[in-house]
């Protein structure tokens, strides 16, 4: 009765997360209720404000906002200064001292472009319109007389176009009727002819097809039996931390990492190839059962892939 | 350098100026608030809330203590610059495009447009006479009938004001008399932004026929141009280096059909004498519609069709850079 099993087993680790989650919303919710948030606080050290505030957002989880200050003290004529202490106005009347978040960020760094001469600007400028690219090129190619323009717009379609077509059928014909009678008499000329229309030939038709596959051919690779598998890695695993783990045991002659399409992120095993099996053996005995990033490596010998 | 980014205008900045000393910067936009902003941290110091359309021009006297701003609600209105209080409404009969405070702030002027069968009017105010205020009297009225001004400073000692017009013309319109002192007529187009020197001897047009020209103020004379393949919205004399930095890019409507790479929508700077760009600076992601530097020259700040205003402080290379000739 699995689903009995079901009902008595504990919940995963996940729920219980989750469940935990809930707890601590109704805790900040009481929180909330109460206004019993900390209170934001300011501290001055030399010359670095620090204003730590605390938030709850519509979710109800609780946030903690720092955020430093340079305090500069800058010399100013009287008036500036007298200026500077007149109190604030309008829609700015409830605004903190110091920039209100609200109305005046830092923004990204931007750099003067200087410019040295003129003929550097001009280049530069038909680099960044996109459409100059395409000026140059046809986009568009009549299937009648191979002009600029649309088939359908071309000015011979009515002079040209039928006598092709005619072309084309006698072409047909001819090719037909000489099969037929002469037999083997030309073959070949057929397949490039059809590869020409664009018309779909089935792989075992097309040029080469009688050969055989040269990709596909059990070829194995010498460095294979110098390779071992690494499983059990941390998501965080980049190239570069499996080339620091294994250099000291030998030459490397290949890493590979297996990561996610879309995240980037590593999936959890490598395969690295040495130069030499000594090597390979060594870093088997080394890392194997190693502690790295929290999680304990598991190296083996890789298996050939059986394909 | 970081840009420091000034997000308090929902609608694209229309005008950004500072103060004499630089320590304040005012932004105007399309839409209703006037901000004012500490330059150094870009911290805000507070709003002038009351227009209730468009605001196209501020501007603020040599002390820092009044704010004159016009807007497209038919009015041109003055603030107390420390409280954001409104102290004066005076009402027009249509939008106010461009105004300013005479060198001494007790002369205002402010020019109208054409506008649902008004004529365009350079109106002079003396602030010193509550009189005029109080009756919406201005002291001076200039009619302009046939081309608007579309922007105006004013020139040495308070005795003039240089006007740009929509067909690209200068007009020099006395602040006694009201009469025409000097006319020129270099920008083909209509003219975007005019911003004098430190030291008013010189002016700064940027053109809608994708040109700035620099002027002398008092003859008019025509001294450099600088050109560019797009409209310029705004340019400003350095007042440390001979330098001029532009912005612009294409025009608000043609933004959705080209992207931003190609829009060239950069400050652009220019060596005044040599008439060379040498330097860009990237960061809106619309056109600029105004420039300004700050009067120590070490920072410039502009303001742009996606409604932010971006304080730039200079790096070192920018002051070693020398331009080879």
């Amino acid at each position: 009765m699995p689903s009995i099993e079901y009902d008595d087993s504990k919940p995963s680790w996940a729920d219980q997360v989750e469940e935990e989650g809930d707890e601590a919303d109704q805790q900040n919710k009481s929180l909330e209720e109460y206004g019993t948030l900390p209170s934001p606080k300011e501290t001055i050290k030399g010359n670095i404000k620090t204003v730590t505030e605390y938030k709850i957002d519509d979710d109800g989880k609780k946030f903690k906002i720092v955020r430093t200050f340079k305090i500069e003290t800058r010399k100013a004529s009287k008036a500036v200064a007298r200026r500077k202490n007149w109190k604030k106005f309008g829609n700015s009347e409830f605004d903190a001292p110091g920039p209100n978040v609200a109305t005046t960020t830092v923004s990204d760094d931007v750099f003067m472009t200087f410019i040295s001469s003129k003929e550097d600007l001009n280049a530069q400028d038909q680099d960044e319109d996109p459409m100059n690219k395409l000026k140059g090129q046809k986009i568009v190619s009549c299937r009648i007389c191979k002009g600029d323009h649309w088939t359908t717009r071309c000015p011979y379609k009515d002079t040209l176009g039928p006598m092709q077509k005619e072309l084309a059928e006698q072409l047909g014909l001819s090719t037909g009727d000489k099969d037929k009678p002469a037999g083997s008499a030309e073959p070949e000329p057929a397949q490039p002819a059809q590869s020409k229309t664009g018309k779909y030939v089935p792989p075992s038709l097309r040029d080469g097809g009688t050969r055989r596959g040269e990709s596909m051919q059990p070829n194995r690779r010498a460095d294979d039996n110098a390779t071992i598998r690494v499983t059990n890695l941390s998501e965080d695993t980049r190239e570069t931390d499996l080339q620091e783990l294994f250099r000291p045991f030998g030459s490397i002659s290949r890493i590979y990492l297996a990561k996610d399409k879309n995240t980037g992120q590593s999936k959890g095993f490598a395969f690295i190839s040495f130069h030499r099996r000594e090597d390979a053996a060594r870093a088997i005995a080394g890392v194997s059962g190693f502690g790295y990033d929290h999680l304990i490596l598991n190296v083996e010998w890789a298996k050939p892939s059986n394909n | 350098m970081k840009p420091i980014l000034l997000q308090g205008h929902e609608r694209s900045i229309t005008q950004i100026k500072y103060n004499r000393e630089g320590d304040l910067l005012f932004s105007v936009a399309k839409d209703t608030v006037t901000n004012v902003w500490y330059s150094v941290n870009g911290e805000r110091l507070g709003t002038y809330n009351g227009h209730t359309g468009a605001v196209w021009c501020v501007d603020c006297d040599w002390d820092t203590k009044n704010v004159l701003t016009g807007s497209a609600d038919n009015s041109c209105r003055l603030w107390d610059c420390e409280t954001g209080k409104q102290l004066a409404l005076l009402h027009t009969n249509s939008a106010v495009r461009t105004c300013g405070f005479d060198f001494s702030g007790n002369i205002i002027m402010f020019s109208t447009d054409k506008q649902m069968g008004y004529q365009c009017y350079l109106n002079f105010f003396d602030l010193r006479d509550p009189q005029q205020i109080e009756d919406n009297q201005p002291y001076l009225s200039i009619p302009c009938s046939d081309h608007k001004i579309t922007s105006a400073v004013w020139g040495p000692l308070g005795e003039f004001v240089i006007a740009g017009h929509e067909n690209g013309e200068f007009n020099q319109f006395s602040a006694k008399s009201g009469e025409i002192l000097k006319k020129a007529k270099e920008h083909t187009k209509q003219i975007n932004d005019i911003q004098t020197s430190v030291d008013l001897t010189m002016f700064i047009s940027a053109s809608k026929d994708n040109t700035a020209k620099l002027f002398d103020s008092t003859s008019l004379d025509h001294i450099k141009t600088f050109k560019t393949e797009r409209p310029v919205n705004s340019a400003a004399i350095s007042p440390i280096m001979e330098h001029v930095v532009m912005g612009g890019g294409q025009e608000a409507m043609e933004v959705t059909t080209t992207s931003t790479r190609i829009g060239k929508f950069e400050a652009r700077f220019f060596h005044a004498a040599y008439e060379e760009e040498f330097g860009r600076v990237k960061g809106h992601f619309g056109p600029i519609n105004c420039v300004a530097f700050h009067p120590d020259g070490k920072s410039y700040s502009s303001g742009g069709e996606d409604g932010y205003v971006r304080i730039h402080y200079f790096d070192p290379q920018y002051f070693d850079f020398e331009l080879e000739a």
